[in-house]
């Protein structure tokens, strides 16, 4: 009770027109910022911090605020109508996102995003109100070993993002988890992987790959037609909300990608690309139809969009309760708090409970703002497609070769960048999936990272995975994922076969 | 399997077998405990060539025509050479003459083989993708490469 009347005169707070104001800009920055390719929120947030420098704490974070989860909403924009994520979580609405811009139903993907957005990141705020100092007592009890069977978790979804061969998804999982070794060893300090090169030696970037896979390999699948013919959008955007038979599985996918998103918020060193994927995945899971996602199911947007945004908005209850950052972006904000005299932690929310409260009441506002703010928008937004493609792809390339070269000032990111262009293009005319790479190039500098800290605090012993309750729990779910995979991935005549013999 | 599948998986066998020698020169066990720096890789080099193998073995035979449109036509085949080219020529001129006149040339030289839109436009778009992005991301505080003109 004491939380709701603190809430309430939060709102009184968050609801001032001077906070309003601010909450708006900062979602409409925040949106413009994430809509530019290779300015991810964590850019986005820190690029734009000078501008809170005059306003008092109160605005200044509710705008910071605004800015993070508009700029993750922002990636989303980009991926689904030129198929370039602006930030890692957005890859993953690549897949079906793109596919149903390319169908003309841009609008219905975009609205759906929003929407899954608003309740993701509402629910969470609500989880942040209620449950926020138990949960983040929790999630404390992750250490080295339960992050690397979380991990495997992760990338047990390898399986599941597999296309129509579950062998070319293992591979190009295998060939991501490689690339993620190139650079110096995280723990010893030793090159790996560098051929004498010596911005490899920092390892390989994720976003010029990512913009390699998916923008330019696209462009260059298109570009064997006559570019001036590719449409993009056939006909008028009609409408930014699902068909009517698609509103329920929206609902349990949003639902889905909500839990999973607000869970793996609150672990700290997590991040929204694997909230992002993971939803992705077990929508494929439970889904009666796996097959068709990649080929622009409505669910294949809705999921991910919602858990990274439930994940973006949970990702603030280790940050406020504990002082923990869970992801750059939140590290970032974690600064802005300190600038302006506020220590993130347990006594934030006794030495400054005004400010706590009227933040967290911005958040859920915030939300609101970005769905107000957006569904009209979508119609706008999809015009885009309505560019000749001619003349789209170039526009593609400069704000790829933008996004590649701003990330280190290097123009062997932008190098990096067609080269994966190239990759990329090839692998998809040979059918090979690219999701799983991107997923292993992501998680594998953590896994082995967590693995050989585990290592070493148990000097050695590998069976502290099986002892720490959480660990093992995590450990069967990865096995399970990996069996039943398998186990659908053979010949239905050999599964026939198994079931004879058993019979 | 296709001939072009059987290629890909061969090439990626190669491609496993590099990564297991280039492992075996890094150290396989750590100062501390457990894996060294190579351990993951030479492990992740045997699973490309045993997957690989796999493969290969499992359709060993077995022929499967390629899809139709497979290779493209050749005007496909000079887009993409085009495009290509574009992009590399942005690497080697991007330091040398700056962002705006590298873009400048890159911009106007794919409208003009692209698509077929009238000069005046290609000529606008082209100022909008190279002087106008600039513009734009320099008030953003991005840093772009100045060249010798410093543009």
């Amino acid at each position: 009770m004491e939380a709701l009347q603190h809430l309430m005169s939060g709102f009184a707070t968050a609801l001032s027109p001077l906070n309003l104001l601010f909450a708006t800009i900062g979602c409409i920055l925040g949106t413009l910022i994430g809509v530019l390719p290779g300015l991810g929120p964590a850019a986005g947030t820190a690029l734009l911090i000078p501008i809170t420098f005059k306003l008092e704490p109160t605005s200044a974070i509710i705008m910071l605020a605004a800015i993070y989860y508009g700029a993750m909403y922002g990636g989303t924009i980009t991926s689904v109508l030129v198929n370039v994520p602006g930030e890692a979580a957005s890859v993953v609405t690549c897949l079906d996102g793109y596919e149903m811009a390319k169908r003309g139903r841009a609008g219905a993907a975009l609205g759906i995003a929003a929407i899954g957005s608003f309740i993701g990141g509402s629910v969470a705020t609500l989880g942040l109100v209620v449950m926020a100092l138990p949960l983040s007592r929790f999630a404390l009890k992750f250490g080295p070993p339960e992050y690397f069977s979380l991990i495997l978790v992760g990338l047990s979804l390898v399986m599941a993002l597999a296309g129509k061969s579950l062998t070319k998804a293992l591979a190009m999982g295998v060939v991501g988890l490689i690339f993620s070794f190139v650079g110096i060893d995280p723990i010893e300090g030793a090159p790996r992987f560098d051929f004498g090169i010596t911005p490899l030696l920092d390892g390989i970037r994720f976003v010029p790959v990512v913009m390699g896979f998916f923008g330019i390999g696209e462009i260059l699948v298109n570009a064997e037609k006559s570019l001036a013919s590719v449409v993009m959008d056939e006909g008028k955007v009609t409408s930014f909300l699902p068909r009517r038979d698609e509103w329920r599985i929206c609902a349990s996918s949003i639902n889905r990608g909500t839990w999973l998103g607000f869970f793996l918020g609150l672990i700290p060193g997590t991040n929204s690309a694997v909230a992002s994927f993971m939803s992705y995945a077990i929508e494929k899971k439970v889904s009666k139809h796996p097959e068709k996602f990649g080929t622009g199911v409505i669910e294949g947007v809705a999921a991910p969009e919602t858990a990274n945004n439930s994940y973006a908005n949970a990702a603030l209850i280790p940050l406020f309760t504990l002082g923990i950052p869970g992801s750059p972006t939140v590290a970032i904000l974690m600064g802005a708090l300190i600038m302006n005299g506020l220590t993130p932690g347990p006594l934030l929310f006794s030495q400054h409970a005004t400010f706590v409260w009227a933040v967290i009441a911005s958040l859920y506002i915030g939300n609101v703002i970005l769905l107000i703010l957006n569904l009209p928008l979508v119609n706008w937004w999809a015009k885009l497609l309505k560019i000749p493609y001619n003349i789209l792809v170039v526009f593609i390339l400069v704000f790829c070769i933008i996004g590649a070269y701003s990330l280190n000032n290097s123009v062997f990111d932008v190098g990096m960048m067609i080269f994966c262009g190239l990759l990329g293009y090839v692998f998809k005319k040979l059918d090979f999936p690219l999701a799983p790479a991107i997923l292993t190039l992501i998680l594998g500098p953590q896994m082995e990272r967590s693995l050989r800290e585990s290592l070493s605090l148990s000097q050695g012993d590998y069976s502290t995975f099986f002892t720490r309750p959480i660990s093992l729990v995590l450990l069967i779910i990865t096995a399970i994922i990996f069996i039943t995979s398998a186990w659908q991935a053979l010949p239905s005549a050999v599964r026939e076969e198994s079931k004879g013999a058993q019979v | 399997m296709s001939t072009v599948d059987r290629i890909a998986w061969s090439i990626l066998c190669a491609f496993g077998v590099f990564v297991i020698y280039e492992s075996l020169q890094i150290k396989y066990y750590g100062s501390d405990f457990g894996p060294g720096p190579g351990f993951f890789s030479f492990w992740l080099g045997v699973l490309v060539v045993v997957l690989s193998v796999i493969e290969i073995g499992r359709t060993f035979g077995k022929r499967v025509p390629l899809p139709a449109n497979f290779f493209p036509a050749k005007a496909g085949v000079a887009r993409i050479a085009w495009l290509l080219g574009a992009l590399v020529a942005v690497v080697f001129l991007l330091t040398r003459l700056g962002y705006s006149l590298t873009m400048f040339l890159f911009c106007g030289f794919l409208l003009s083989v692209l698509g077929k839109q009238p000069w005046w436009l290609t000529v606008v778009l082209t100022l909008a993708g190279s002087f106008g992005t600039a513009y734009i991301f320099r008030q953003l505080q991005v840093i772009l490469p100045g060249g010798w003109l410093g543009m």
